[in-house]
C-alpha cells in the first residue's frame, strides 16, 4: 500500500520553465520522480511518427517524451495552460497539450492541471484540485505548492543576478539568445547553438532570464498588442538588454506561428544592432547551422575591430 | 641571396555543392591561377582536379605557397586534408574578396548553385548578412535543371533572354510551382526566350523577396558566385533594383579569393606540398552507437589512416571512430 508512487515528468516543453515547481510539489507530497533524458535522436524519431505533420517541433519531441515514459511510471504529468492573465494567452500547443496527449496515448494515467483565467480557472487551486486527486490533506498540497513556487521564484531571481553580473563583464563578447528555454535548452534543438557559442567564449544572454512584470511593461516599446504571454516577456527582454549586447540571436523551431510573426517585427523595428535568425526543423543539418553562427560571430568581430580603429 | 628573391603565394580553395573553384595570389593580391570545375557530388576528386591546374599555370612561377584556405560546404573535408589552417565560411569569404577588390561596395550579392546570400557592407565592413533557410529555389542548380528541361545549354541562358521583349510571368516562389508553371507556359505557345527571361525574373522575384527582404541595398551593389555570369539575371537585377550592378570577370571565384586573402593575413607560413594530389584520401560513414544519439561520424581516411572525422555530438563517438579505423 504506501509503496512510493512513480511520476513521470517528461523534459520538453514547459519543463524548462518550470521544473523546479513541480519537482517539488511532487516530492512533497512523496512521490518519486521520473524524467525523462535530454532529447535524443530515438526520441524525436519517436515523438515525430507520433505526432501529426503539422504540428511544431517541439510538440514532436513533448510526444516522444511521453512515449519514453509511459511505461516507466505510475502517473504521466501533463499541463494545460491556456492564460494566465485577461487579454493574454499562450500559444495553442499548450492549451491543447493535454487533449493531444490523451488522444495520442488513449492508456496514460494522466494528471494535470489547468490554468485559465477565463474559466476562473488558477494556477494556486489547479494545484490543489490535482493534488487531492491522489492526496487527501488539502493542507498538505497548498504547502506543497507554496514550497515549489518559492523555490522557483528564488532560483529565477538567482539566475537574474548571475545574468547582471555577466553583463557587467567587459571582456566578453555578449550575444542576446530569444528563444523559448524549450527550444534553447533541448538536447536537440538548442544544443548545437550553445555549444558552439561556448566553444567561442561567448557569454550568453537569456532574454528568458528578466524580471517577468518589467519585462512585459517594456514589451509595448516593441509591439502594443502581443498576447502570447512568454513572446511578450522575450520582447520585453530585447529592449532590456538590446543596448548592453553585442548582437542577437533570434531561435525558432519550424512552423512556429507566434515566433514567425514576433522575430518578424522585432527584427524591423529593432536596428542598430546585428541579428540574426535560426530556424531549425527536425532535419536539422548541422552544416548550415554552423556556417550562419560563424559568420554572424565574424561579423560582430570585424565591427569591434573597426570601432577600435574609428576611436584611434 | 636568391632567398629575398622569393615569392610568397597564398592559394584559396572554394569547394561548393555545385562547383570547386580555386584562386593562387601573390602578395599584392593579384591572381595568378584560378581553377573552376564541377564537383560532380566528389569534393575529394575535384579538389585534386583543381589543385592540377592550377599546378600547371603556376609553373613558370618563381614563388611558393605558404598559405592555404578553405571555404564552402566542403571546407571541413578539404580543409583538413589540405591541412588549410584558415578555415572559414563562404560568407565571411565572399564579403573580404569582394572588398578587396571594390573597397567602396555596398551590397553583395550572391547566388551559388545552392544558396543564395545577401551581404551589406557599411564602412568597409560587414554589417549584416541573410542567407535562404529552407528552401533553394531560385538558385542556380534551379536554373541549370530549367534549362535542361527546355534543352538550352545553361551557357546560352543568359544571352537568349536578353532577347525577349516580352517575359512570360512565371511563379519564382517555389521551384515545383515555378516548374509547373514553365511546362504550362510552353504549351500555351510561349517562345523559349521569353520563358528564360521570365525565369531569370523570377530567380530575381525570389531572391529579393526571400533573401533580400527588409535588407536596404544601397549603391554600389556587386553581384557575384556561379549565376552571376548568367547576363539574363544581372539584367533583370539591374531593371529590379533600378541601378547599376558590378559583375567582376572573376565573379564566380571571390569565395575562393577571399579565402586566400585572409589565409595570407591571419595564417602563418607554411609550404603547402602539391603531393598531395597522389595521396588516397577516402570518406567513409562510422556509426557509433554509444547511445540513443546513434551518431553517423563522417571519417576522412589519408592512405587508410584516420586523418579527421566531424558531425559527431560528443568526443566518445570520435574517440571510438579513430581506433575502428586505425587497428
Amino acid at each position: 500500500m504506501n509503496k512510493e508512487k512513480r511520476i513521470g515528468i517528461p523534459r520538453a516543453l514547459l519543463y524548462y520553465k518550470y521544473n523546479v515547481l513541480w519537482h517539488t510539489f511532487f516530492k512533497e507530497l512523496g512521490f518519486k520522480i521520473v524524467t525523462s533524458p535530454a532529447t535524443n535522436k530515438k526520441i524525436l524519431q519517436q515523438g515525430a511518427s507520433l505526432a501529426v505533420d503539422e504540428s511544431c517541433l517541439p510538440v514532436k519531441i513533448f510526444l516522444g517524451h511521453v512515449d519514453y515514459l509511459k511505461n516507466k511510471a505510475d502517473y504521466i504529468f501533463i499541463p494545460r495552460i491556456a492564460s494566465f492573465k485577461k487579454n493574454e494567452e499562450l500559444c495553442c500547443k499548450f492549451q491543447g497539450l493535454y487533449d493531444i496527449t490523451v488522444n495520442t496515448f488513449p492508456d496514460l494515467n494522466i494528471l494535470h492541471y489547468n490554468v485559465d483565467v477565463n474559466e476562473f480557472r488558477r494556477e494556486s487551486l489547479e494545484f490543489l484540485r490535482m493534488g487531492l486527486t491522489v492526496c487527501k490533506n488539502p493542507i498538505k498540497i497548498f504547502r506543497a505548492y507554496r514550497k515549489g513556487k518559492f523555490k522557483q521564484k528564488h532560483l529565477q531571481k538567482k539566475k537574474i543576478r548571475r545574468q547582471a553580473r555577466l553583463l557587467k563583464n567587459k571582456k566578453l563578447k555578449k550575444i542576446l539568445i530569444v528563444a523559448h528555454p524549450y527550444i534553447l535548452f533541448d538536447g536537440f534543438t538548442g544544443k548545437t547553438i550553445l555549444d558552439y557559442l561556448k566553444s567561442q567564449n561567448i557569454a550568453i544572454i537569456d532574454a528568458d532570464i528578466a524580471q517577468k512584470k518589467l519585462v512585459k511593461k517594456l514589451s509595448q516599446k516593441i509591439s502594443q498588442d502581443l498576447y502570447w504571454t512568454y513572446n511578450k516577456e522575450l520582447v520585453g527582454a530585447i529592449d532590456l538588454y538590446k543596448n548592453k549586447v553585442d548582437g542577437i540571436i533570434y531561435v525558432s523551431a519550424f512552423p512556429c506561428g507566434p515566433d514567425s510573426l514576433v522575430v518578424e517585427i522585432c527584427q524591423k523595428k529593432i536596428k542598430n544592432i546585428p541579428s540574426i535568425n535560426i530556424i531549425i526543423d527536425e532535419l536539422q543539418g548541422e552544416a548550415g547551422l554552423i556556417t550562419r553562427l560563424e559568420s554572424f560571430i565574424d561579423i560582430l568581430e570585424y565591427q569591434q575591430k573597426s570601432a577600435k580603429n574609428y576611436k584611434s | 641571396m636568391p632567398q629575398k628573391n622569393k615569392q610568397y603565394y597564398s592559394l584559396g580553395v572554394d569547394i561548393g555543392s555545385i562547383s570547386t573553384k580555386a584562386v593562387v595570389i601573390d602578395q599584392n593580391k593579384k591572381i595568378l591561377a584560378r581553377a573552376y570545375l564541377w564537383t560532380q557530388g566528389d569534393p575529394i576528386q575535384a579538389m585534386k582536379n583543381v589543385l592540377k591546374t592550377v599546378r600547371e599555370q603556376l609553373q613558370e612561377r618563381p614563388g611558393r605557397i605558404t598559405w592555404v584556405g578553405a571555404t564552402g560546404s566542403a571546407r571541413n573535408l578539404i580543409g583538413s586534408i589540405l591541412q588549410a589552417e584558415i578555415v572559414k565560411n563562404e560568407i565571411t569569404a565572399h564579403a573580404i574578396g569582394a572588398l578587396t577588390l571594390y573597397p567602396k561596395i555596398r551590397t553583395v550579392l550572391e547566388i551559388g548553385g545552392q544558396d543564395s546570400k545577401i551581404i551589406i557592407i557599411d564602412k568597409g565592413i560587414v554589417a549584416d548578412y541573410a542567407m535562404n533557410t529552407l528552401c533553394a529555389a531560385g538558385t542556380g542548380s534551379f536554373l541549370t535543371s530549367q534549362s535542361k528541361r527546355l534543352e538550352i545549354n545553361i551557357k546560352d541562358f543568359g544571352s537568349l533572354a536578353l532577347k525577349s521583349k516580352n517575359p512570360a510571368k512565371i511563379a519564382g516562389r517555389c521551384t515545383v510551382f515555378a516548374e509547373s508553371d514553365l511546362v504550362h507556359k510552353a504549351q500555351m505557345g510561349y517562345p523559349k526566350h521569353d520563358i528564360i527571361a521570365g525565369l531569370c525574373n523570377a530567380v530575381v522575384d525570389n531572391y529579393l523577396n526571400n533573401v533580400g527582404k527588409g535588407k536596404k541595398i544601397l549603391a554600389p551593389i556587386i553581384f557575384q558566385g556561379g549565376v552571376s555570369k548568367n547576363i539574363g539575371v544581372v539584367k533583370a537585377f539591374e531593371k529590379s533594383l533600378n541601378s547599376q550592378i558590378i559583375v567582376d570577370k572573376n565573379g564566380h571565384l571571390m569565395g575562393a579569393f577571399g579565402i586566400a586573402v585572409i589565409a595570407q593575413e591571419q595564417g602563418t607560413k607554411k609550404l603547402f606540398d602539391f603531393s598531395i594530389q597522389d595521396v588516397e584520401f577516402r570518406t567513409q560513414g562510422f556509426e557509433c552507437k554509444g547511445c540513443p544519439n546513434n551518431c553517423e561520424i563522417i571519417c576522412v581516411l589519408k592512405n587508410h589512416k584516420f586523418l579527421d572525422g566531424w558531425n559527431n555530438r560528443c568526443e566518445v563517438g570520435m574517440a571510438k571512430a579513430k581506433e575502428h579505423f586505425d587497428k
